[in-house]
This record gives C-alpha cells, structure tokens and sequence, in this order.
C-alpha cells in the first residue's frame, strides 16, 4: 500500500508540471496565433490545430488530477445523511465505479482508438500528425485515473468528512 | 426505446445519488444504456471517441482563457481597482457598500468569465469592509453570492461559450450580446433589495471622495476597464474570435497584475496556472462526458420523443417554457450550472424549434434560471464558496437570500415572457435578423 | 428501435433536412424497406447529430455507424487518390465529372478504402464551387488580387485561391455569414444550393460562375456492419443506394437551379465567367502531379473527355 501512495504521489507531482507547461504552451501558441493574424500576411492554420489537442490533453489528464483532489462537481446531499459504514461502502463502490469507467472506457476504448488511428495512418488536417498522438491523452488519463482510484480504495479514511 | 430510456434514468440517477463525480456518473450511465443498441467494443470505443473529440473545439478554448484572465484579475490588483471605482459610484448613499458589492461583481463578471471567481475576488475584498462597517455578516454573503451570478450573462461568459457547443453552434458572439439587458436587469434588481434592506436596517453611508480622490480611483480603474471595451469590442466587431479574446484578456492581465500594478509575482505564476488548469479540467471532463451522452440521445432519438411529450402536455408557448423553468429550478437547486446545461440543452433544443422559439432567448433565460439554482442549497458551487469566503453557514445565509432569490426570480419572468430582453440588442447590433 | 428481427442500418450526415441529400437518404430508407419486404430499416440522422464528416468515418471504423456521407475532400487522409477532384477545371463538363465516376476510375475509388474499413456505394452530386464576393464583383484572376477569400481547411483549397491571385483564408462555415458581413474575407466559393441555403447571397450580391471544382460527395459504408449482413441483404442496400443515387442528382439539379432564380431575384449579379482565363492560371496545379500516380489517374480522367466543348455544357441549369 505504501508503494501505491508513493506512486501516486510521484505521478501527480510528474503530472502537475506537465500540466502547468501545457498550459503555458497553450497560451504561447493561441497569443501567437492572435500575433500573426493581425501582423503577418499569412495566418497560421497549424497553431489552431496544435491548441485544441493541447486542450484535449490539458482537460483529459487535468481529470485524473483533479480526481485525486477531490475537486469534480458531485451530489453529495444523500451520502451526508447516512451512517459512517454505510457511507465507506458506498464510497467504495463509486470508487470501484471509477475504476472500472477509467479501464472500460479511458484506457480500453481509448487505446482501440489509438491503435485504429495508428493503423489507418488518419493524419490531422494541418500539422498532418497522426489522430493516435492526440487519441493518447485517453489512455493515459486512464491509467492515472485507475491508479488514484486504487491509491483511495487503499486508504484508510481519516474522517466521514473525507468520504463524501 | 422505453427500456433504453429506462436503463439511462436509473442509473444516472443512481450514481448521482450515491456521489460519483457527475462526469463519470453521465460516462457510465452512457456506456449502459448503449449496450442495449451496440456491443460492448463498440461502445467503449465509441465513449472514448465522443470525450475526446467533444473537447476538439477552438470556441471552448476561450473557456480556459477567461478562468486564468479571472484568477489573474482577482490576484493581481484588478479586482481591488474595480471595487474602488464602485465606491466613487454609489459609495455616498445609506448601504453604498452593498451597491458597490453588486457594482463591483457586476463589473468583476463583465471582463471574467465565471462567477466563482467573482464571489472570491470581490467577496474576499467586500465581505470583510462590509463586516467592519456594521453591516449583518450573512446578508453580506448572500449579496456577493447573487451579484456573482450575474457574471455567468454579463459578457464574456465561458457558460454562454459552453451553451453555444451544446445548442450546435448558436454564435457565441450573438449570445454576448443577449446576456447584457437581462444581466443589468438582475444586478439592479439585487440593488433594488440592497436599498430596502438598507432603509430598514438603517445601514450606514459609505465612503464619499472627495472630487480630487474620485477622479483618481476612475483614472486607476480605467485600465481594467478598457479590457471590457477591447475584450467585448473586439469580439462584437468580429476583430477576433472569443478563444482569440480570451488569450488578448490573459496577455493584457498579465501586464497589468506582473508589469503595472507588480502585485503578483513571476514564482507565483505556476501556481496560478495549474489553479486554471484544474477549473478548466473539472469543466473539460464535463463537457467530454456530456458528449458522448448527447450522442447517444442522438442515437437513440431520444430528443423526438421528448419533444412528442413536450408537445403532448401543451402547444402553447409560455406554458412549455414556465413548465420547463420549474424544472430548471429544481435541477438547479441540485446540479451544477455546467453539467445541467450540457445534459438539458441537447433534450430541450428541438422542443424549442418546434415551438419556434428562438435559441438566443431560451439559452439566456435557461443560465438565469440555473443561476439561481448556484445560490441554493443543497448543491450550489457559488453559495459554498460564498460562504467559506465570508466565513458563515449556508443554514444562515439562507434567510437574507430570500428576497434576493424573490428578485431574480422576477427577472426570469420577465425574460421567459419578454424575448425582446434578450434579443434587442444582438439585433440592434445586427448579430441577429 | 423494432422488432428484433429487422435489421437496422444507421446513416449519419452533415446537411440539414431540406437538403437534397438528405432527401435522397430518406428515399433510400424508403426503397430498402421495399427491396427488403421490411426487414431491414436504415435511420438517418442529419445534421452532423452523431459528429462532424472525419468523426463519422471514425464511427464507421469503430462499427457504431453503417454509412455515411463525406466530401471526397475528406477521404483524402485515406484514399490519396482523391486528391485528384480538387485539381481545377479537371472536368469540361458535368457529362465528363459523371462518365468518369460512373466508369473504371470511379469504381476503383469506391473499392480503394477497404483497407481502411470502409466500402464506397456510389457518388452523390455536389455541384461545382464558383466564387461570391461583397465589395466588388471578380470576372477574371486578376479581380482576385488582395481579396481575402474563405476556403475549406484543406491544403488543395488553400493552394487553389492563392495561385488564382487571392489570399486564401480559412474561417468555419457557420462563422462565415457574420465574417463577410463584417469584411473578415471579402468573398468564399461555394456550389449555388451551399450559396443560397447558408443565405450567404444576403451579404455577397456579386456570384461568379466560374466553376473552379467539381468534388463529389461519396456515400460509405462500414466494412464491419457490412460483414454482418447476409449476400441478400447487401445486394438490397446496394439496390437502395443506387436509387438514391438517381433520385439526389435529379433533386440536386432542381435545388442548383432553384438557388441561382433566388439569389438573381434577391438581387444578385450572376456572372458567367470565362473559364479559360482560370484555367490557365491555374494550369500549374494539375501539372505539380505529373509523373505521380495521381497523375497517371489524371491522365485516364482527361482520356475519357467525350470532348463536348465547355461552353455548351456548362451552362448553369446542367447538374452543378
Ligand atoms: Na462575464
Ligand atoms: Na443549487
């Protein structure tokens, strides 16, 4: 269990700062866009391909850290009102609800994805990279997604307060 | 078609109920109700396919933009300017400081793009002042959380850019524009409740400058107001795009916070960014989510058969929107704004074609209404922060937000009857025939 | 949706109800339900419900959608060859555009994207591309000059408007209307039904029918849903598309001419341009593939050129 929560947290450190670049990324490159429409001849097409496949990466690994954090929008009125046991078994099995959503849909369907673009050489309309690279970010904030809802099946809560 | 609708209710509404993230609850929910029509591979894939591409859109690229712009504004002295320039405004009357609260959200609200922001960056400001002038601590809370809202139809408006997506490509620009009137109707409104409130509590009167001050705090504001005009001016004149608008906000933010005022500094910026980055994927896992649940009501017809019972229950106009603003409420007092607009809006859409009403008009009334429902309990994300902000409990705020509720309540009436309140402007300015 | 025993197909596209293609498409559901004594349905859904052309490919590879129907431009990614419809002036006349994808280069097209999951079933009229402008009419390539003119994301479009003289400029379709308002672009090219129905004439008063491009639209199916059906039942859709393949261009045909009496009536000057001075200028884009397989394919098109001379045939009333 230990090694579990170390991988974790390794993880979410490794992901925070690529986060934080991909934002920065984001923001060059849409400023720059901006910059050459209105004072270069020539308006670039790549720059507006690379900033929404930077935001499909931002927001699907985003997730998987903002999971960790507890921070997506839930309904928690009905689980406030039940019995500290009650309320860790449901919460257990959300959390196997999210593991089995990160594997089926995030990393087994994102990577059929994948494999499919890979094979079909689909390539992207301006930078002409393959729809695989972009299809990646799935699989990938699946496993990230898998491996925190493992690390909170693990845990011991601390109080009812962390299991709603 | 019954069994698949069915299939989808149930376990949406069990997941919900049992706190799964609404992201994942509207994913899984969707995986199940397609195996009914597909196989299991299939609709893995075609889950995974929806999430990411519904997340492959330029427009939803301004939301990000104008979360970091309001993070940047509310930190880096933005925030602090705009209040002072209300306070020039409406600071001398008897409860100047609950009109400069409203001002003040109403202003923060017109150059970000989300009400929770406004709630911390004005309300962190205004609750503590109006707390020392003697003004009560839980009507303090619940005017900050009301006045907040008001940012969600004040332009620009990342909820307006995510209602664009969800209605298939109503102009984002057109609905800025149809945000305005409604948006200063509620603000007043609210302001209205302030002055009454003030006469009866016997509040006291603000600050009032002295000529030479208020032409000074105007001067000091005029920055940040110029973002207003350049932001909005720019996109109504079609100068840039809202995404293109949105990096122009964070651009000139970031001069003004790191090179102007020097009130954040460069170590800080990671932090600031990873903040947006983590608004921004709570939305984004949203919006992918509700994608692929669309597609499958899409698939499934689902909208039709919503329309045929929509149509069944009434022809008139006016009663299918009053009937479905009852159903907003209670969505609202539950769900979040992002994800009722995202699951609604694709259901409700082709009710309000058949019904020839236009997008423009139901999409305002639509996040006034879901507005309200930011400010109640049990689930409303403006009324929690509001209340960690001004350090009370939500059981005590509620009571002062009842006639604030009353008269954003009124608004939404007069909006759902009155089309002209949101369409008179867009098409005074030719957004719209 | 049904009982279980009737087999559902599924037909995703981008068009709105009132397009012509989305007529036929409800008029091959109509001849499969008769050719298949109702056992087998085929729902449509328009409108780009289920996604945009790219995503639905993907949906047919994925197997979640049968058939589709996508611009040859967007099967570019997977059959190169079909590069081939964006080269300018490529036909002399709609005769010449059908004789050859009803013949050996049509049907090799069709078959080519196997590979890639999907079947072509045949062609669909999409008319010919010519130029609409706000400010000041074009007759000729020089017109062009300095005028920023919206094309599709493609590179072949981007490439065509910038070597005719003008400067090419990529905006969405749905932002288009509110961009030539405002002069973000000064004109944009499309087919007369796209000119009238997206009422683009309302800002644009000067259309010149030049006819730069005839690209097809094509109607694919899944490789894996058709595995699925009986030798029967593929035969009754193949019927059922070829159906609809007649009743499109004949609807297309009403819709162009339609297009062009309202956009006169609304005011609109409709000019017939001099496509020689076009073709000219354009020249250098079909020789770029000499010596390439798209140019042996080019060679074969223009081989099978009955050699009706343009002017007679192109007139506006012809499928377009
Ligand atoms: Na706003
Ligand atoms: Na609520």
């Amino acid at each position: 269990m230990k090694l579990l929560s170390h991988l974790a947290e390794r993880s979410d450190t490794l992901l925070r700062w690529l986060l934080i670049v991909l934002m920065a990324l984001l923001l060059i490159d849409v400023s720059w866009q901006v910059l050459t429409r209105f004072i270069l001849p020539k308006p670039s097409s790549f720059t507006e391909e690379l900033a929404r496949f930077l935001l499909i990466w931002i927001g699907l690994l985003g997730s998987a850290h903002a999971y960790r954090h507890k921070m997506h929008l839930g309904i928690d009125v009905f689980v406030r009102t039940m019995s500290s046991n009650k309320a860790l078994v449901v919460s257990r099995f959300v959390q196997l609800i999210t593991l089995a959503f990160a594997l089926a849909v995030l990393v087994y369907g994102g990577s059929k994805l994948v494999l499919l673009a890979y094979h079909l050489e689909q390539k992207s309309a301006a930078m002409q990279i393959n729809m695989g690279l972009v299809y990646l970010a799935l699989p990938i904030s699946g496993a990230l997604f898998a491996l925190f809802a493992l690390e909170q099946m693990f845990a011991i809560p601390q109080s009812t307060e962390e299991l709603v | 078609m019954d069994s698949t609708i069915i299939i989808l209710l149930v376990s949406f509404v069990v997941l919900l109920a049992l706190h799964t993230p609404i992201a994942i609850a509207i994913a899984v929910a969707t995986v199940l109700t397609m195996l009914a029509t597909m196989g299991v591979d299939a609709a893995l894939t075609t889950v995974a396919q929806r999430m990411a591409s519904g997340l492959d859109s330029f427009a939803l690229l301004a939301i990000p933009f104008f979360i970091l712009s309001g993070y940047l504004m509310g930190q880096g002295g933005i925030a602090r300017r705009l209040i002072n320039f209300a306070m020039v405004l409406v600071g001398r009357f008897s409860g100047g400081l609950a009109f400069v609260n409203v001002i003040a959200c109403a202003l923060f609200g017109s150059i970000s793009g989300s009400a929770v922001a406004a709630t911390s960056a004005i309300g962190g400001f205004m609750i503590p002042a109006m707390n020392k002038e003697g003004y009560d601590k839980n009507f303090n809370t619940a005017v900050t959380v009301t006045a907040s809202t008001t940012g969600m139809l004040i332009p620009p408006s990342n909820i307006l850019i995510i209602y664009s997506l969800a209605s298939g490509g109503v102009s984002i620009a057109a609905l800025f524009m149809a945000g305005y009137i409604p948006g200063l109707l509620v603000a007043l409104s609210l302001m209205l409740v302030c002055a009454v409130y003030a006469k009866k509590k016997n509040f006291p009167k603000g600050l009032k400058y002295s000529f030479a001050e208020g032409l000074h705090h105007l001067f000091a504001a005029i920055p940040s107001l110029a973002l207003i005009i350049i932001v909005i001016g720019g996109i109504i004149a079609g100068y840039f795009t809202p995404t293109e608008a949105g990096a122009i906000a964070v651009i000139y933010a970031l001069v003004l916070s790191l090179g102007v005022y020097k009130e954040i500094k460069l170590e800080e910026l990671p932090d600031i960014l990873l903040k947006s980055v983590q608004t921004t994927a709570i939305v984004m896992l949203l919006i992918g989510a509700s994608a692929s649940m669309s597609w499958m009501l899409s698939y499934e017809f689902i909208p039709q058969s919503f329309t045929e019972l929509a149509l069944s229950l009434s022809e008139n106009p006016i009663m299918i929107l009053l009937l479905i603003n009852i159903m907003l409420l209670v969505v609202g007092t539950f769900m979040d704004m992002t994800p009722a607009v995202l699951i609604f809006t694709p259901i409700l859409m082709p009710v309000m074609a058949a019904m020839g009403i236009s997008p423009l008009h139901f999409g305002i009334m639509m996040i006034l209404n879901l507005s309200i429902g930011l400010c109640t309990p049990p689930v409303g994300s403006v009324l929690f922060v509001g209340c960690s902000i001004g350090k009370t409990r939500i059981g005590e705020v509620v009571k002062p937000l009842l006639p604030l509720y009353a008269a954003m309540f009124v608004c939404l009436l007069l909006v759902t009857l009155f089309p002209q309140l949101s369409e008179a402007l867009p098409r005074a300015v030719g957004l719209i025939e | 949706s049904g009982e279980s025993d009737t087999k559902t197909l599924r037909i995703a596209h981008g068009l709105d109800v009132n397009h012509p293609v989305h007529q036929a498409m409800v008029y091959m559901r109509e001849r499969l339900q008769v050719y298949s004594g109702g056992s087998m349905d085929l729902l449509v859904y328009p409108s780009g419900q289920l996604g945009s052309e790219r995503e639905n490919l993907e949906l047919l590879q994925i197997g979640s959608l049968s058939m589709t129907k996508v611009s040859a431009s967007s099967l570019e990614a997977f059959v190169p060859e079909m590069k081939m419809f964006s080269v300018p002036y490529l036909f002399s006349s709609p005769e010449h555009l059908w004789n050859v994808l009803q013949g050996d280069v049509g049907m090799e097209l069709l078959e080519a994207g196997k590979p890639y999951y999907f079947l072509g079933l045949g062609y669909y009229d999409a008319g010919s591309r010519s130029f609409y402008t706000t400010e000041k009419p074009v007759y000729q390539p020089d017109d062009l000059q300095g005028m920023k003119i919206r094309v599709m994301n493609s590179q072949s479009a981007v490439n065509m408007v910038n070597t005719m003289g003008g400067s090419a400029t990529p905006v969405s379709w749905g932002e288009l209307y509110t961009a030539l308002q405002q002069g973000v672009v000064d004109g944009a090219e499309n087919n007369p039904p796209s000119f009238y129905l997206s009422k683009h004439y309302e800002v644009a008063k000067y259309y010149l029918l030049d006819e730069h491009t005839s690209i097809p639209d094509v109607l694919v199916f899944s490789t894996n849903v058709w595995k699925e059906l009986t030798s029967e039942q593929q035969s009754w859709v193949r019927q059922a598309a070829a159906d609809s393949v007649t009743k499109q261009r004949a609807l297309w045909k009403a819709s162009t001419e339609l297009a062009l009496q309202e956009v006169k009536k609304a005011g609109v000057e409709v000019v017939e341009a001099d496509k020689r001075l076009f073709a000219n200028k354009t020249a250098v884009l079909r020789e770029q593939y000499e010596g390439t397989k798209i140019g042996a394919l080019i060679q074969r098109v223009l081989a099978q050129d009955t050699g009706l001379s343009s002017d007679d045939q192109n007139s506006q009333g012809d499928a377009q």
